[in-house]
Formats: C-alpha cells, sequence, structure tokens
C-alpha cells in the first residue's frame, strides 16, 4: 500500500476520534488509543478529510523550515500509509 | 498513587438469547433482581469520565437485553468515553440501532459463530445467524465503526478461510478472530472447543495470508490461544493494571472470572467509588505489581510483560490462584495444559451440526458433546 497521492484528503478512519485532554492528546479506536505528540500530532490534526495530503506536507514543510522538505514529505506519508494499514487513518 | 485504570468493562446483564457453549461467563451467573439500577450505571460512567478512564466497552450477557442501554451509551459518552457495544445482534432493529447510534455509539462488535448457518445456530443453541446477517447490513447503513468478532474452536476452525471470506463480504472495518478461552462454560466443554495442534498452525497461516490481502481494508485483530503458547497471556494487561469490570451486580472484578477466586471480596459500586476500588481495596491490590508471585515469575525476565498470566485461569486449573499459570511451559504444573492438549490431539474428529425443533431438544440430544450456557434464574 502506498502513501498517499498529493490530492487525496486524509482523514481519521471510522471509529477513530481524538480524545483525552488538551496536555494528554490522543486518538481513540475500538480496543485502544495512541498517545500523540509533536510533530504526530500535528499532522494527524491536519488529517481533517478537508486538507489534501499536499497541503498538509506544504504547511509542515513551512513550519519547520529548516528541515529538508522532501525528507518531511516522506517521514509524513510512511507515518500516514502505517497508519492506514492499522485502520485508523483514510485517504 | 496507581494510574488510573484506562477503560472500563460494563457487564450490564447476564441474561442472553444464546446459549454459545464457549461463553466465558461464570457458571454462577448474576440473576435480573440483581441488576444494578440505570442510575447507578451512569453514577459509574461520571466516576470513569473524572479519572480520565477511555473507553466503556459494553458486554454481557447480551447488552441489548437491558431495556435503557440507549440511556447508557448516551451517559457513557457524555462522560467523555469512548462508546462499546459488544453484542450478539439478537434485540436489534434499525430503530433501536438509530436510537444507539444517535445517543453516541461509537462502535458494534457484532458476534458470529459460523459463516455456515446450521453450524452456527448449533454452536450458539439459537437459530440467530440469518438475524445478524440482517443487522450486519443495517449498522453498515449507520455511521457507526463495525467489528466483526468470531471465536474459534474445534468445530469451526477447519474452515477458518471460508469464515473469513464470509465476514469480509460483511464490510466491517475490522475482524477479531478470537481463539476460545477457557473460562466459565468453555472450560466445562473444553473438550469439545480445543483445537488440535494441526488446526492451530493452519489457522496462523491462513490469519496472517488474510492479514495482507485485507491489508488497509480490513484490520484483523487475532486472540491467541494460550494453551500453545509457550508464555501465558498478560491478563487484562496485568491485574488492577489497566482495566476495571463491573458485574451486572456492581462488583468490580479486576478480571472476568475473578469471582471465582476465593478469599477475595470484591467492592461493589454501590457502595464505593471507582476512584477508591481501584486505589484502595484489597482485591485489585492482592496481585497488583511482583510482590505476590511465586517461583519461577518472581525471578522471571517475563514477568513485567505477561505478569505471571492469568490468576483466575491458575486458580481453575490448579486450584490455587497465586500459581504461575499453567498455560506458561515453564510453569511447575504445566503438565496440566499438556494433558489437555494431549488428549484434544488424540481425540476424536470434528462433530456434525446438530437441529432440533426447540432449544431443550437440543440440550438432550448434545449432552454428551457440550453443555449450552443457560440463564440466570
Amino acid at each position: 500500500m502506498p502513501p498517499p497521492e498529493d490530492l487525496r484528503q486524509p482523514r481519521l478512519a471510522a471509529g477513530c476520534r481524538w480524545g483525552g485532554s488538551e496536555e494528554n492528546r490522543v486518538i481513540l479506536f475500538p480496543e485502544g488509543a495512541i498517545k500523540l505528540q509533536g510533530t504526530g500530532r500535528q499532522v494527524l490534526e491536519r488529517c481533517d478529510g478537508q486538507r489534501t495530503f499536499g497541503q498538509i506536507i506544504t504547511e509542515l514543510q513551512t513550519q519547520f523550515g529548516d528541515a529538508d522538505p522532501a525528507k518531511i514529505r516522506d517521514d509524513i506519508g510512511k507515518f500516514l500509509e502505517q497508519l492506514r494499514q492499522k485502520r485508523i487513518v483514510d485517504y | 498513587m496507581v494510574p488510573n485504570p484506562l477503560a472500563l468493562i460494563a457487564e450490564v446483564t447476564h441474561r442472553c438469547p444464546l446459549h454459545c457453549v464457549y461463553c466465558s461467563n461464570p457458571l454462577q451467573l448474576a440473576g435480573t433482581t440483581g441488576e444494578l439500577a440505570t442510575e447507578d450505571w451512569i453514577r459509574v460512567f461520571q466516576q470513569a469520565g473524572k479519572l480520565a478512564m477511555l473507553h466503556a466497552h459494553f458486554t454481557g450477557g447480551e447488552p441489548l437485553a437491558r431495556q435503557d442501554l440507549t440511556e447508557l451509551i448516551g451517559a457513557a459518552r457524555s462522560a467523555g468515553l469512548y462508546t462499546n457495544l459488544i453484542t450478539s445482534g439478537i434485540g436489534l432493529a434499525e430503530e433501536r440501532l438509530q436510537a444507539l447510534v444517535s445517543a453516541g455509539l461509537d462502535h458494534i462488535q457484532l458476534s458470529f459463530q459460523d459463516s455456515r448457518e446450521a453450524s452456527a445456530n448449533w454452536i450458539a443453541g439459537a437459530k440467530a445467524h440469518a438475524h445478524k446477517i440482517e443487522i450486519a447490513r443495517a449498522i453498515r447503513g449507520h455511521k457507526v465503526a463495525f467489528t466483526v468478532n468470531l471465536v474459534v474452536h474445534r468445530q469451526n476452525l477447519d474452515h477458518l478461510e471460508e469464515m473469513i471470506a464470509f465476514i469480509e463480504q460483511l464490510q466491517p472495518e475490522r475482524m477479531e478472530i478470537a481463539h476460545t478461552q477457557y473460562y466459565g462454560w468453555a472450560l466445562a466443554n473444553r473438550a469439545a472447543l480445543l483445537p488440535t495442534r494441526a488446526q492451530v498452525e493452519k489457522a496462523v497461516e491462513v490469519v496472517a495470508a488474510a492479514e495482507k490481502r485485507l491489508a488497509g481494508r480490513i484490520r484483523i485483530d487475532s486472540v491467541v490461544p494460550d494453551y500453545y503458547a509457550k508464555y501465558p497471556k498478560a491478563c487484562m494487561g496485568g491485574w488492577g493494571q489497566r482495566l476495571m469490570l463491573i458485574d451486572p451486580a456492581g462488583k468490580a472484578l479486576p478480571c472476568h472470572a475473578a469471582g471465582v477466586i476465593p478469599g477475595l471480596e470484591f467492592e461493589n459500586v454501590r457502595e464505593r467509588t471507582l476512584g477508591w476500588i481501584w486505589q484502595e481495596s484489597d482485591s485489585f491490590r492482592r496481585f497488583r505489581g511482583e510482590e505476590w508471585m511465586p517461583e519461577p515469575c518472581r525471578s522471571c525476565d517475563r514477568r513485567s510483560e505477561d505478569f505471571g498470566g492469568c490468576r483466575c485461569q491458575a486458580l481453575l486449573l490448579t486450584g490455587d490462584a497465586t500459581a504461575t499459570d499453567p498455560a506458561c511451559t515453564l510453569a511447575p504444573v504445566h503438565y496440566i495444559v499438556e494433558a489437555a492438549l494431549l488428549e484434544a490431539n488424540s481425540g476424536a474428529a470434528v462433530s456434525q451440526p446438530t437441529s432440533a425443533a426447540s432449544f431443550s431438544q437440543l440440550r438432550q440430544q448434545t449432552t454428551t458433546l457440550w453443555s449450552y450456557r443457560t440463564n440466570p434464574e
């Protein structure tokens, strides 16, 4: 399964939603939860089904201006691909 | 202070329209008259929310047997919990399904007993299969996450591929292939349910192939057969570590079957808060951590991973709740499990499904094979 294409609009998969508290944000799914902090949280908060993968990448590349843009794209693509395997994200 | 529990297992009733022979409920079921009232459960969910617990798993028995289930789901969701309904689907029709989803139900886990109708109804002791298929279709018409659960054992494992294909066309996001856990009725029926080693090995291959084929479409979660494992399961993520179960009468248990352990007094949510029970009660502290452990657990490298296995299984198989879980190959009494496996691997072949006009006839016709789960008084 490939990472998302630029025009895809990643979103949380059915049965997954945000929970926990502001300091302890988690994504809840049927049999568990994952705690999200830092970049992972920033990526998933943008997976709202509205933004395209291309937009998400651009926003984060801007935010992390000093990092290699190609690496940012690659890392986020792999991250979302893994979450799709687990049925936490769809795109 | 011990970190708060992550999830609440709300065993809201022991009443059930099915009679599954693999049921892990205790043989001594809680009766209807002692069940918690609606307001008791609502208070429990509010307390769970304040403890920052994340999930409420509604189970039973059949949770739909409670007429106030929609209200309970709504209360749990309002308290901030992720709500999961574990159901047979019996008692569910379009209108009630709509009400549950509107009340905030996040996820439904629907059980199937088999892909083949005759066998499914024989295992469940009820003509339920056709209705379950209808309900699965209805669920797909709603905005709610959907898991199909299949309990596997000696009588259905030979056609696991067919069962996975059957589940696939019901289009859940997730399927759970759960090997039978030998508690309660399942333990009483173990000789008919315990698979052969060849069946288990084949099942591992079939599940791995299905996981690969369905990746990104349907997630498969498996519950492994601990009798065939090298080490025991990390039951409940450790006693009093992650989960709290409330039984229909309001008793707070650290594990589904903990009620069988003699000498332990379980607190009731009618008298105590969840927070107090979790932090202070003797029952939740009894097997928490490593103090209670015997050898070889006490000096074992894996003691912080599997916590010596399941206390209830230790009691059920050895008569001693403090023993190393006999499912562990390092346990001094592992021979108990080995003896069961020896029998399972030399025993007769799979039985043919039986059907009958009524449940009482079915029970009579199958007495030599197994006992169906009956309902509480």
